[in-house]
């Protein structure tokens, strides 16, 4: 990468015996929307500390901007942050909040006015400087966090779960905001959550935490298409599982037997035959046909979600399978179902003792 | 379960003999400093006499001057002292804070006429440093420091570190922290531990008298007058605390009523 902005090599982290970061590297560009994906206790929050500075890595270097900050203060990185709590100054006004950054640079009264207007206008603030934090609202506070994180227009804006507070509503329209702030700033975002439809919808690339590890670094597109492994591929999407013993490899794709069903999938983990393997298909990457398919059934349930369904599929030995789809009319509870998909769209990973 | 019921008269006897309780003896002493017959001042026989004999006595003027002194003093380096303690085991988790918590506390348990005779033989005669109001105040300090401690921490374990944290980020050293965001913050509780440690020194009597010897305080004063039986002037100078007191509380009142100075801000 040639605009590099932030860079994080061989991090780690530990709190006693619990790894809160395991020799991660992270490049971010300037102007990247980056999601740290994963769910709770994965490290998110500890690596967005460290780069903050509020954190000492045990080891490894932070640079921001192509400057080793690794030992310095965090009143020394020169980066914004957006806190799930806020972290409001209670005394001080929205626009005191605000200005509290420039203020901390030692601007001038006027410089101080002119940022105020236009962070205020960028996030819609207007009328509501005079206002202390308690006397807003929840969306409210939310967007004073991120005009004090904006306002010194940063090399690097950090955002930790900010819209965890907020009901969906808001979070939808915060979640096109947050972008829109990003592209007009051309800085990068680097930006945490446990949501991963937040993180699709924002992002340019994401990272899937877990445990203190990096499991994958990408394109949103790849990471849910190209699981690498076996966590990713549970973890996006809904998807399906399938645990059984692989009794062929061709030509990377593995054959699964699978409760007497012939189950195929992209082979990962160097899978051979004998193994035992679970693949995982998208529920949306299978498809309803008129005859035949890997798997036979018949529709137990539709679940109306409005934009697509969820149809629930029971194969007579008691397993049951979800298929996303287009919401149709015809199909009736009871109705005989042939389900099937393309094994380059699905994946098996050597199965983990006990997993599901 | 029933809640248990009372009447509204009952509450209200209730209430008024609380304040009476409260209330009763401080307005009895103020009555009575203008009474002529102190002893027994019924029927009412008004004068002056009592506070103008206690503007006359001169040991008077230097003991209240001497007792701010050693109010004042004492209650900065307490306050100092204690807010500091506090910051490093809240905010900074010190290594073994509880011991070091224990250490700050220990002057509780020592008798003031032991810390008196204590740091008087300590200063004397192991510093060869001369009692006055400076060794006083630092004896005094001792076990207020431990009381203003004790204010402090109470109050700041409800302050959330975190916005210090925040005001790092957006580029506050650590001074600048304090001065922007964590005093304006805890101000009420270090002005309440200065607030504590002032009156246990004015009013101290053990380990000031044998810090100071024969310098006067209030409280030597009017210890040293009760052997006479009680002296008039106790009973102007008594309701003249009374009455600074609650000057400073009305003061208090007006402006957090008014919003010049507020002591919480969560909602
Ligand atoms: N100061 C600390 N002392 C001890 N352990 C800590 C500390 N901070 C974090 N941890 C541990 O490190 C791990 C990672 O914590 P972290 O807060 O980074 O997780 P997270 O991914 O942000 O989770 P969440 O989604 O719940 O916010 C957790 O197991 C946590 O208990
Ligand atoms: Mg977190």
């Amino acid at each position: 990468m040639t605009d590099t902005v932030l860079k994080l090599d061989n991090i780690s982290k530990n709190f006693g015996p619990i790894k809160a970061a395991d020799d991660i590297n992270i490049e971010v560009g300037q102007t990247e929307f980056f999601a740290l994906l994963g769910p709770s206790g994965s490290g998110k929050t500890t690596m967005l500390r460290m780069i903050a500075g509020l954190e000492k890595p045990d080891t490894g270097t932070i640079s921001i901007s192509g400057r080793d900050v690794t030992n310095e203060p965090p009143y020394r990185r020169g980066i914004g942050m957006v806190f799930q709590d806020f972290l409001l100054f209670p005394h001080k006004t929205v626009a005191e909040n605000i200005m509290f950054p420039l203020k901390m640079q030692g601007a001038s009264e006027k410089d101080k006015r002119e940022n105020l207007q236009w962070v205020s206008n960028l996030v819609h603030l207007e009328g509501l400087e005079e206002r202390y934090p308690h006397q807003l609202s929840g969306g409210q506070k939310q967007r004073v966090a991120l005009a004090r994180g904006l306002v010194s227009r940063p090399s690097l804006l950090l955002l930790d779960e900010p819209l965890a507070n907020l009901d969906r509503e808001l979070r939808k329209e915060m979640e096109v905001e947050i972008r829109r702030f990003q592209i007009e700033l051309a800085i990068p975002f680097v930006y945490v959550t446990h949501n991963q439809e937040e993180a699709m919808t924002m992002s340019d690339r994401m990272a899937i935490m877990r445990d203190g590890k990096m499991e994958q670094v990408g394109e949103k597109f790849s990471l849910y298409h190209d699981p690498a492994s076996q966590f990713v591929a549970s973890f996006l999407g809904s998807p399906n599982a399938f645990e059984g013993v692989v009794s062929s490899v061709e030509e990377g794709i593995a054959q699964i037997n699978w409760f007497g069903h012939s189950i195929r999938a992209r082979a990962h983990d160097g899978l051979q035959p004998g193994d035992r393997a679970v693949c995982y298909v998208k529920s949306e990457k299978i498809s309803m046909l008129e005859s035949g398919g890997a798997l036979t059934g018949v529709l137990r349930d539709i679940i109306f979600k409005g934009q697509y369904a969820d149809y629930l599929v029971s194969l007579g030995d008691g397993h049951e399978i979800t298929v996303s789809g287009a919401p149709m009319t015809g199909l009736k509870k009871g109705a005989p179902m042939h389900l099937d998909w393309d094994p380059g769209k699905a994946d098996a990973f050597r199965a983990q003792g006990g997993a599901q | 379960m029933t809640a248990l019921r009372i009447g509204k008269g009952v509450q209200i006897l209730l209430l008024a003999a609380l304040y009476v309780f409260l209330y009763g003896p401080i307005i009895y002493i103020t009555y009575v400093s203008f009474q002529a017959n102190s002893v027994w001042p019924f029927p009412p026989e008004f004068t002056a006499k009592h506070y103008i004999s206690l503007w006359n006595e001169e040991n008077y003027h230097s003991g209240f001057v001497n007792s701010l002194a050693i109010g004042i003093g004492t209650g900065v380096i307490a306050s100092v002292l204690a807010t500091m303690a506090a910051v490093a085991i809240l905010k900074y988790r010190v290594r073994r804070s509880v011991y070091i918590a224990g250490l700050f506390l220990m002057p509780l348990f020592i008798a003031h006429i032991l810390i008196g005779v204590s740091s008087l033989m300590f200063n004397k005669m192991l510093l060869g440093l001369p009692g006055n109001i400076f060794s006083a105040i630092l004896a005094n300090a001792t076990y207020a420091t431990a009381f203003a401690f004790l204010v402090v921490v109470a109050q700041l374990a409800r302050y959330d570190w975190r916005l210090d944290e925040a005001a790092m980020v957006f580029g506050a050293t650590p001074g600048t922290t304090f001065r922007e965001v964590t005093f304006p913050l805890i101000w009420p509780a270090i002005l309440g531990a200065f607030i504590v440690s002032f009156l246990l020194a004015f009013n101290n009597l053990e380990i000031s008298f044998y810090n100071l010897g024969a310098t006067p305080t209030l409280p030597t004063l009017a210890w040293g007058s009760l052997r006479h039986g009680v002296s008039e002037e106790l009973y102007a100078l008594a309701a003249l605390i009374n009455v600074a007191v609650f000057i400073f509380l009305g003061v208090m009142y007006v402006l957090l009523r008014t919003g010049v100075v507020r002591l919480d801000y969560k909602d």
